[in-house]
């Protein structure tokens, strides 16, 4: 179960304080799917990175079934977010120098020692998103509705409580951007995670059963 | 996955970064190990150059006096040598000066060796020496004379003599012997053809000539009197304490005949049933140490010990009667019992024989006056007199008939007749009567008159001794047994018998007077920095380009010191393969700075010999310590980035949010910085302070100053760089102007580092720049570098003669006809106990460092510039004039701080001619003199330390200078008529002139490390401004695409090159100027502002060009394409 307890957000400025979110609360369970929208600017990709543990609340408590990443120590915020969260950005974030297979999996190279065989789970999850046959491939051979479904595997490959997504289908074109959001939501039924996707598109958003808007700093259910 | 695929898949594809940083790396390794090998290299060249020039000579002994041939064979024979030394070689070694009859060349410091087969086999060379009247020469020798084999030579050298010329029997008009030779061959190095005791890097001229005529050139009766002066050993592998054994040696083996001691039988004494013995020495003085060591073996063996003082008087007057040249004999009361004084008569005793008070008609009671020479200090000799009361007239039997009261005098003692005399002071004939030449025929030099020796000795002891003779007296005289026991107690070391480790004093003094590695290192120091700033500045591009990378691997789970280890992973492994490429650079720039030593600044170093050496340590510590640097470095990269937020990251950010919980803000941060800089800078100024103050050493300040003042002022940069601005949006190209340099202050860790390299290279092209010395002109100003000598002049052998004084002109042959400007010439005499060099001109650490005496006259009169003295007084070199146990020195600045490594008011000690330690204590140094290469003592403590050294051999000659004054006319003229002494004279500013040469060319060896400074951070600027331009391609496109046009895109990048540019250029240029406040103090202004002015031009030019790169790829940027593009 997530929790968002009285979250407040802000940030120190050359020119003074700048709220940005203000007594958020909200709980989601296990296999929730959750979409926030809002205009640029209201504060929902800061509450997504604070949900991811990249940066601390201001005020507030957040917990992650029974765990407060920011009462963590760095070293276990760390491991807290290799296991417990997946993160999936409007903008893919696969490193070039690699290959589509080692993009997947990058985050097990710090991965707790697991029985887990890692990279069978990374070619399922690439034989789930379509790119099977690309596992050799350097990101800049995919097309950019590809590369983000390679950041979805990577996303899952630590089989996350929480995933994380920021305009996931921001940058793609129409038919990727549907493919991507099946994926999406097959493989959140599939894990089971905690889904919270902040995006712009209405069409995105209609297809998550729960929906906030973002807006005076504040969450609000539509 | 494995991190070292991730690591060697980073490595790859970030190829061209990573090489950048490699280059970097490469740079600084190259930079600080290269400066090592130089020094490396300097110290083995000398090293080798020492070692190779000494042939096998472990060891050399040497002496005062001229001893037996036969001393080597009676130490070969000594139980113990055979453990410790393989061989030895006897050979004579002296001073001289070489010239061709034929084309007037001539070369003074000239190494005249008297050798024999035994010379070349101790060697191990198998080659013929030279015979008859051939000679072997050096090749710098024949070089300077232009001499080829089959020449004529002249080899004028010092004749060794044991009375000093300082006294009355002393010979000045033969002090030289010219030898004439033929240059049989020229001998290469190899074949030790430039053979030298003394450690030096210059040319070495060398003549080797056969030992016996050398020896028969020195006076020496052959084959009895087969003399030397030097003795060479070769010691046995592995054998540490040979220097104590060879002394040992000569302990048990050294002969009175040795020392110059000599035991003669007193066949007329009139002791009565007792043998008689008279000790005397060579130079017919017997010195007060010798003297105390006669008396206690006397009284040790139970002898009899009378002393003797005997003096050539020009007459003995009694009223209006003389008789000239006669002998007087002082001795102890007692022996004459004649000798008393007279309760309240002021005269003391004499005693005449019958001859003479017959011959002066002399009455009991009346006055008898003594006229003599006696050797004035002002270089010449006097008539004294003194009045005695005859006490007596004695009957010429016992005492009064003893012929051998008076030494040996070479030219009297030993005449026929007294007209025969030949004595080397003058005499007039004419007196000489008769009955003085039948007194001379029946008695010889049977002393005619006689004193108590304590009135005797105030009126002819010289500071050579103050006795002729002992006479020791026993009923039965065991000859051989009082040999042994006076060679026992007197020692050889006071004859200066010693035994020098030249080998391993060669190898000392070859670490350098002038530690090539460490200025190299100095001025390379901020090289390295920005070599390693350039480092930062890629590694830091590098990681900037990674930064959204980063950005994913936290947001994926990576620890930051995961993140930072894979980072640091991937720059150790940058470091190391820059470090092997480093290391090759480092070969290749140390290689280019020898072969410039060898060529372009050979000033600096004054020889072709040095050779780039190559030490695996060096190699192994220069690239340890680069990698090690270029680590930290790299570190302190990565930490920083940690600082910044995954989010900021991730949306490609580079700058970072003050740390949570820090409780440091924007506001605060910036106040650090600026607290920071001013107590750095405030630091800087304490050091500036502290070595004006001369409480710390010059170059320590200017290095540590300079460094804190670069780092104060840089940070100021910083400082400034992050203040809060108002709008750039103005009309025109104020408007653009402002928009570039806003740009720099986006990334101000990018435009500091940038800076920073340009202000380091500013910093050295600057300081080293105002260092430079300009040329000396010739004044009369004796306040000046030349101390108002118009020349200077030094001779091989010693000029007693005085060149202020009409009679020492004349004696001299120097003729107001033919130089007029002789009435008005003013000299000045130095005496010279010679040594090592101490000046810039020696490579080599001066072991004992050449003596100057300084005359009174030159104390009182105040000349030179004064660098700085233990305490404030009007005339420092009153100093000198202190007694103490320590001896009081002043040294110039330059050799004290550079050569000597010594400081202010330090003590230490040298070796006086006794072969004791006597402490030394500078109290004053001169400001850029041209007296550098030596020691500075008052005349008062270097007779003292240094009593044998007799004459003068440094001169500074003073004229008012006129249009018409030409030093090189006089300089020849006086050379030529001086000939003889082996008088080399030059312009006195040109002396100084020479040491600003060896200066100047080492810093223009130092500008050479400025200007690749300024290329690397021409290098960095270059990059930074590139990487700015690319950062910006849509902002660049878009404003492309509004209508700005290429220039207006041009001038906002200029603008951000000049801000970057000028930021460095002042920060290098003020830093600099700072901290050479010191040494602008001492010399009173900058050099040359023109030429300091024209370089920061030419760096602005240089750094102008960084602009080019960027301007181009601008220029060329496809501006749809750039409006597109993504990230």
């Amino acid at each position: 179960m997530l929790q968002i307890l009285h979250v407040s957000k802000e940030y120190s400025t050359a020119r003074g304080v700048l709220p940005i979110l203000d007594d958020i609360n909200l709980t989601l369970d296990r296999g929730a799917a959750v979409a926030i929208m809002g205009p640029s600017g209201s504060g929902k990709s800061t509450l997504l990175y604070l949900l991811g543990g990249l940066e601390p609340p201001t005020s507030g408590t957040i917990m992650l079934g029974s765990e407060n990443p920011y009462a963590m120590t760095a070293a276990d915020l760390a491991s807290f977010r290799n296991r417990q969260i997946g993160f999936v950005f409007q903008d893919h974030h696969l490193l070039p120098q690699c290959t589509v297979l080692e993009n997947v999996l990058i985050p097990t190279i710090v991965a707790p020692p697991s029985k887990t065989d890692f990279a069978a789970r990374a070619k399922s999850l690439l034989e789930r998103v379509g790119l099977g046959a690309r596992i050799d491939h350097r990101p800049s051979e995919l097309s950019g509705g590809e590369k983000q479904r390679v950041a979805l595997a990577r996303a899952l490959v630590t089989e996350p409580q929480l995933l994380l997504c920021d305009e996931p289908t921001g940058n793609l074109d129409q038919d990727s951007a549907g493919l991507v959001a099946e994926l999406l939501l097959e493989l959140h039924e599939q894990h089971q995670t905690i889904l919270v996707v902040v995006t712009h598109s209405d069409e995105l958003a209609a297809r998550f059963p729960l929906r906030y808007r973002m807006l005076n700093r504040q969450l609000r259910e539509l | 996955m494995k991190t070292r695929i991730l690591i060697r898949r980073n490595l790859i594809w970030f190829r061209r970064t990573n090489l950048a940083v490699i280059l970097g790396v490469a740079a600084a390794v190259a930079v600080l190990c290269g400066a090592l090998m130089v020094g490396d290299s300097v110290r083995r060249s000398l090293s080798e150059l020492v070692l190779g020039r000494i042939g096998r000579t472990d060891l050399v002994i040497t002496a005062n006096t001229l001893f037996r041939d036969q001393l080597m064979d009676d130490l070969r024979r000594r139980p113990g040598f055979a453990a410790t030394f393989v061989d030895g070689v006897p050979m004579l070694a002296l001073q001289g000066v070489a010239s061709r009859d034929e084309t007037g060349a001539r070369a003074g410091d000239v190494q005249v060796y008297g050798v024999d087969g035994r010379f070349w086999k101790f060697h191990g060379l198998d080659i013929e020496g030279p015979s008859g009247s051939e000679a072997l020469i050096s090749p710098g020798l024949a070089e300077e004379l232009g001499a080829a084999a089959g020449e004529m030579l002249a080899v004028r050298i010092e004749l060794p003599t044991a009375i000093p010329i300082e006294s009355l029997h002393g010979r000045r008009d033969e002090a030289g012997r010219t030898i004439r030779l033929t240059v049989r061959e020229i001998l290469p190095p190899s074949l030790l053809g430039e053979f030298s005791l003394q450690p030096r890097q210059g040319i070495v001229r060398a003549v080797f000539i056969p030992l016996e005529k050398l020896q028969r050139n020195i006076d020496l009766d052959l084959p009895r009197d087969g003399r030397v002066n030097i003795i060479l050993l070769a010691t046995q592998p592995g054998v540490t304490a040979a220097r104590e054994v060879a002394n040992e040696l000569l302990r048990e083996t050294v002969t009175l005949d040795d020392q110059g001691i000599r035991i003669r039988e007193v066949e007329s004494n009139s002791r009565v049933g007792e043998e008689v013995v008279a000790v005397e020495t060579e130079s017919a003085i017997i010195g007060g140490a010798l003297a105390d060591s006669i008396e206690l073996t006397a009284n040790r063996a139970g002898l009899q010990s009378d002393r003797i003082l005997s003096y050539l008087a020009n007459s003995i007057r009694v009223d209006d009667r003389e008789v000239p040249y006669s002998l007087v004999t002082a001795v102890e009361p007692g022996q004459l019992p004649q000798l008393v004084s007279i309760q309240g008569d002021q005269r003391p005793p004499l005693v005449l024989n019958e001859w003479a008070a017959r011959d002066l008609g002399a009455r009991l009671g009346q006055d008898v006056t003594l006229e003599y020479y006696v050797w004035a200090d002002e270089g010449r000799l006097s008539t004294a007199s003194a009045t005695f009361r005859l006490a007596g007239v004695i009957p010429i039997t016992g005492l009064a008939a003893d012929r051998q009261l008076a030494p040996e005098y070479p030219g009297i003692t030993g005449a026929e007749s007294l007209s025969d005399w030949d004595p080397p002071f003058p005499i007039d004939l004419r007196r000489v009567r008769k009955v003085d030449e039948d007194y001379w025929d029946r008695y010889r030099a049977t002393p005619k008159a006689f004193l108590l020796l304590a009135d005797a000795q105030p009126l002819w002891s010289t500071r050579y001794g103050a006795l002729t003779s002992i006479r020791l007296a026993s009923r039965s005289l065991d000859r051989l047994g009082l040999a042994t026991e006076l060679r026992q107690q007197i020692g050889p070391a006071q004859s200066g018998f010693t035994a020098t480790p030249v080998r391993m004093e060669g190898a000392a003094a070859a670490k350098g007077a002038t530690d090539f590695g460490a200025y190299f290192s100095y001025f390379s120091f901020f090289l390295v920095v920005s070599a390693l700033l350039l480092v930062v500045l890629f590694f830091r591009l590098g990681i900037e380009q990674r930064i959204r990378e980063i950005g994913l691997y936290l947001a994926l789970g990576f620890q930051i010191a995961t993140i930072r280890a894979i980072f640091l992973y991937e720059g150790a492994l940058l470091a190391l393969a820059g470090a092997g490429l480093g290391l090759g650079g480092a070969i290749l720039f140390a290689g280019l700075m020898m072969l410039g030593l060898r060529t372009w600044w050979i000033g600096a170093v004054g020889t072709r010999l040095l050779r780039l050496h190559i030490e695996p340590l060096t190699l192994v510590i220069g690239g340890l310590s680069g990698v090690l640097a270029a680590l930290v470095c790299i570190w302190w990269t990565v930490r920083s980035t940690s600082m910044a937020s995954p989010r900021r990251q991730l949306a490609g950010q580079f700058s970072s949010q003050p740390r949570r919980g820090s409780g440091v803000t924007f506001g605060n941060r910036r106040q650090i910085r600026l607290l920071v800089a001013l107590t750095l800078l405030l630091l800087a100024l304490v050091l500036v302070t502290l070595a004006i103050r001369q409480t710390l050493m010059p170059v320590a300040a200017f290095f540590g100053a300079g460094t804190l003042l670069l780092v104060s002022l840089l940070i100021l940069w910083s400082w400034w760089l992050r203040v809060d601005r108002q709008s750039v949006v103005r009309k025109g190209w104020s408007g653009l102007f402002a928009l570039g340099i806003r740009q720099a202050t986006t990334q101000p860790g990018r435009s500091i580092l940038s800076m920073a390299l340009i202000a380091a290279a500013t910093f050295i092209i600057v300081s080293v720049e105002s260092f430079r010395r300009t040329e000396v002109v010739p004044t009369s100003n004796p306040r000046s570098g030349t101390g108002g000598f118009l020349l200077v002049a030094e001779s091989l052998l010693p000029l007693a003669d005085n060149l202020n004084l009409p009679e020492g002109r004349e004696a001299l042959n120097l003729q107001e006809s033919e130089l007029p400007e002789l009435n008005s010439l003013r000299v000045t005499r130095f005496r010279v106990r010679n040594g090592d060099d101490a000046s810039c001109l020696n490579l080599y650490q001066p072991v004992q460092p050449r003596i100057l005496g300084l005359p009174a006259e030159f104390i009182a009169a105040n000349r030179f510039n004064f660098h700085s003295m233990i305490e404030p007084v009007t005339n420092p070199w009153e100093l000198l004039n202190r007694n103490s146990t320590v001896v009081p020195i002043i040294v110039d600045a330059n050799s004290m701080n550079y050569v000597l490594h010594r400081q202010l008011g330090e003590v230490f000690q040298i070796t006086a001619a006794s072969g004791q330690a006597v402490p030394v204590q500078i109290v004053a140094t001169l400001a850029d003199s041209l007296l550098q290469s030596e020691l500075l003592m008052a005349e008062s403590h270097f007779i003292r330390l240094f009593p044998r050294e007799d004459g003068y051999r440094w001169f500074g000659l003073e004229l008012p200078i006129s249009a018409g004054t030409d030093p090189d006319k006089i300089a020849a003229i006086l050379e030529d008529r001086l000939s003889d002494f082996g008088f080399d004279a030059t312009s006195a500013s040109r002396k100084l002139a020479a040491f600003h040469v060896v200066e100047n060319t080492y810093l223009s060896t130092f500008q050479s490390i400025g200007s690749l400074g300024l290329l690397l951070g021409t290098i960095g600027l270059g990059a930074v401004l590139l990487r700015n331009v690319l950062e910006r391609r849509h902002e660049l496109a878009l404003l492309t695409a509004i209508g700005f046009g290429s220039i207006h895109l041009t001038v906002m990048i200029i603008a951000e090159n000049l801000l970057l540019l000028t930021g460095g250029l002042l920060t290098g240029t003020l830093s600099a100027f700072i901290a050479i406040i010191p040494a602008l103090l001492e010399r009173g202004s900058l050099s040359s502002l023109g030429s300091l002015g024209l370089l920061l031009l030419l760096v602005l030019a240089t750094g102008l060009l960084a602009s080019l790169f960027a301007l181009r790829v601008l220029l060329r940027m496809p501006v749809l394409e750039s409006l597109r593009s993504e990230s």
